[in-house]
């Protein structure tokens, strides 16, 4: 799952994006408000996290071009001036949920989870096929009740698989949502995390639509 | 201090008192003057009469009655007199004397001499009295009296006649008085009205609209107007920029400790103390929105506009969270609270009901005469009632379960109270959970 960070405070923009890695999310910061309006109207976000006091041009006006562009990846807004006021501008202007500073990092992390579901319109945070679990709140992942050790990247592919479940992903999508902004975007990788992802959690997991994509089917 | 109205008033009235009396007093005096002018003009004249008849007579006191001649002096103690005594002693009188006789005659001067005395029937009388001396050289004495009573029936009569016109012309005075006060003070009337009105709406008060007199303290007030929106701009401005530039290194430092935490280091009193202060400084930005949106000028939020925005919002948010929330608001509703202000109130606790409720929440706003109440029920477990006092308090958490800083309820009541409303904390008769009652001040234009 990739995620724009759009905060100029350098050291929470570390921290933020520290903790997201480590979570198997690959994360773009943006400095600024031109920067940040920039990346979420040209890469394919699965979330925007927007600080809406900005440098160059605040988030508001940020997220209202988003929206007026009909751009509508789920936006989390960060606050740090103090009223009810502004929270409910960027709720009216098209924003998902908001946090005010200063919070707690797992709040954060629950609160992208929690978009992240709502996006792909599953309630439960745990994903299930043929004994293969899934657990989106710290993405670990058993087969048939033991654990499987997987990398970042292989936990990446596999979250945007099961939080696509059932839709067709091609490798351009996957690499797309896997790698950050100036990253080595090789969709051919991708047939490599595929493979090892098929040997570590067995061959019926991802099934393989030939010069097309590849699905995750669970039963609706 | 005692008011305009009441000054200008009370020195119109006793000016127009003090008018009336000295009007009355001279007008009488002038009266009287008049009338005992008359009086004696008639006097003199009957006098005048009585003179020629004796002069013309053939000195019997026929001839001298039939000379002057008028009825009034033939109808007994009629009012009207003469008397003439003869050179020889002998006494004419008019028949309506009867008996009786005028007064004796005074010595010889030579001149006409007036002079009131009292009848034999204590008639209050005039008379007029002159030693005659005719061409043949005898000497006679004539006297003519009227009586005065017609005299002080007129006067009377006058004087009624006077009191009562003044009486008119004095509650006209004070009628006069009265719109005099009304029409002076009707600028300053329109001043407190328009000011008042201003508390409302953008813009400075009309100068041109007002006399010259009062022009000055229009401008003035609108200076201070001007002042007041600037101080209150900026003191907010000022707040904002400063929970600002705190809160993001504060987020920092909590993270930073939090990592430390995940990793077994000791900072638990660390992280303590920085939730203290983050809740203080929230209570401190609150408190100095909630000082300057009280004494600010242009403050009313039609709810219309802000709860509607307000009520979009959190249903969304409470949709992310799988709940629902209905709104009940009644339509053109408008309190006395600034709009930002208004919705830290409701932010706070729609986000507590947020935080707390099961799986519904409710928002109804209606009118009550001079208040509007609004109210905010969920299905959540509620504030037993021995606790409700403290969950208003600054800070106080009763269940450390759910993220946030205690202070929801605090800030919605300060703000609450600092613009004169009030809030309340029941248990929801429909949901069960905890009701939440605010009630403002409406906003009158």
């Amino acid at each position: 799952m990739r995620i724009l960070l759009a905060e100029d405070e350098t050291a929470l923009a570390q921290q933020i994006k520290s903790v997201l890695t480590s979570e198997g999310r690959v994360v773009d910061v943006a400095r600024d408000g031109v920067e940040a309006q920039f990346l979420g109207e040209t890469e394919p976000y699965d979330v925007i996290i927007l600080d809406i006091g900005l440098p160059q041009r605040d988030g508001l006006t940020v997220l209202k071009s988003w929206r007026s562009k009909q751009i509508s990846t789920p936006v989390l807004i960060l606050t740090a001036r103090d009223g009810w006021s502004e929270r409910v501008d960027g709720l009216d202007a098209g924003a998902d949920d908001y946090l005010t500073k200063p919070f707690h990092m797992p709040e954060l992390s629950a609160r992208i989870r929690a978009i992240i579901r709502r996006k792909s319109e599953q309630r439960n945070p745990v994903f299930e096929k043929d004994g293969i679990v899934f657990d989106t709140r710290n993405n670990q992942v058993t087969v048939r009740g033991l654990p499987a050790s997987l990398t970042a990247q292989e936990v990446a592919v596999l979250s945007y698989l099961f939080n696509n479940s059932n839709k067709l992903v091609s490798r351009t999508e996957l690499s797309e949502h896997i790698y950050e902004y100036d990253g080595d975007r090789d969709s051919n990788t991708i047939a490599v995390f595929i493979n090892r992802l098929r040997k570590k959690l067995g061959d019926g997991l991802i099934e393989t639509v030939r010069g097309r994509g590849y699905v995750i089917k669970l039963a609706q | 201090m005692i008011s305009l109205r009441a000054r200008a008033i009370t020195g119109g009235v006793i000016w127009a008192i003090f008018t009336i009396i000295i009007g009355v007093f001279g007008l009488a005096s002038y009266v009287d003057r008049l009338a005992q002018e008359r009086f004696d003009e008639l006097l003199v004249t009957r006098h005048t009469q009585a003179v020629i008849s004796v002069a013309k007579s053939a000195m019997t006191q026929n001839s001298i009655a039939s000379g002057i001649g008028e009825a009034s002096y033939r109808r007994p103690f009629s009012g009207q007199y003469w008397q003439v005594i003869a050179p020889d002693g002998e006494v004419f009188v008019s028949e309506s004397l009867v008996d009786a006789r005028l007064p004796r005659p005074g010595p010889n001067t030579g001149k006409i001499s007036i002079a009131n005395f009292v009848g034999e029937t204590d008639e209050q009388l005039r008379r007029i009295e002159e030693w005659l001396t005719l061409e043949d050289g005898s000497i006679w004495h004539v006297q003519v009296a009227s009586s005065l009573s017609s005299l002080l029936q007129d006067r009377n009569q006058l004087r009624g006649n006077l009191l009562l016109a003044f009486g008119l012309i004095a509650i006209l005075g004070i009628i006069g008085a009265f719109l005099q006060a009304s029409t002076t003070l009707r600028p300053l009337n329109d001043l407190r009205r328009e000011v008042l009105s201003r508390w409302d709406k953008e813009g400075g008060l009309d100068v041109a609209g007002y006399p010259v007199e009062v022009a000055p303290l229009v401008n003035d007030i609108n200076t201070l107007l001007d002042r007041n929106r600037e101080i209150i701009t900026r003191s907010r401005r000022q707040a904002a920029d400063l929970a600002h530039a705190v809160k993001t290194p504060s987020a920092i430092v909590r993270n930073e400790l939090e990592a430390l935490q995940r990793n077994g280091q000791p900072v638990d009193q660390s992280i303590a103390a920085l939730n203290r202060l983050d809740a203080q400084l929230n209570r401190s930005f609150a408190r100095i929105r909630a000082d300057g949106g009280s004494s600010s000028i242009n403050t009313y939020t039609d709810l219309d506009i802000s709860l509607g925005r307000m009520s979009k919002a959190f249903t969304s948010l409470a949709g992310n969270l799988g709940k629902v929330l209905i709104s009940d608001i009644s339509s053109n509703l408008r309190v006395r609270m600034d709009r930002t202000d208004f919705e830290e109130v409701i932010g706070n606790l729609l986000d507590n009901a947020l935080k707390w409720s099961a799986t519904e929440i409710r928002i109804t706003a209606r009118d009550e005469q001079d208040h509007v109440a609004i109210i905010i029920e969920d299905d959540g477990p509620g504030i037993p009632e021995a606790d409700r006092k403290t969950a208003m308090m600054s800070g106080q958490r009763l269940d450390t379960s759910q993220p946030g800083t205690g202070l929801g309820l605090a800030i919605a009541t300060d703000v609450a109270y600092a613009y004169g409303g009030e809030v309340t904390l029941g248990t929801s008769d429909r949901l069960g959970g905890l009701k939440v009652t605010i009630r403002l001040k409406t906003s009158g234009f």
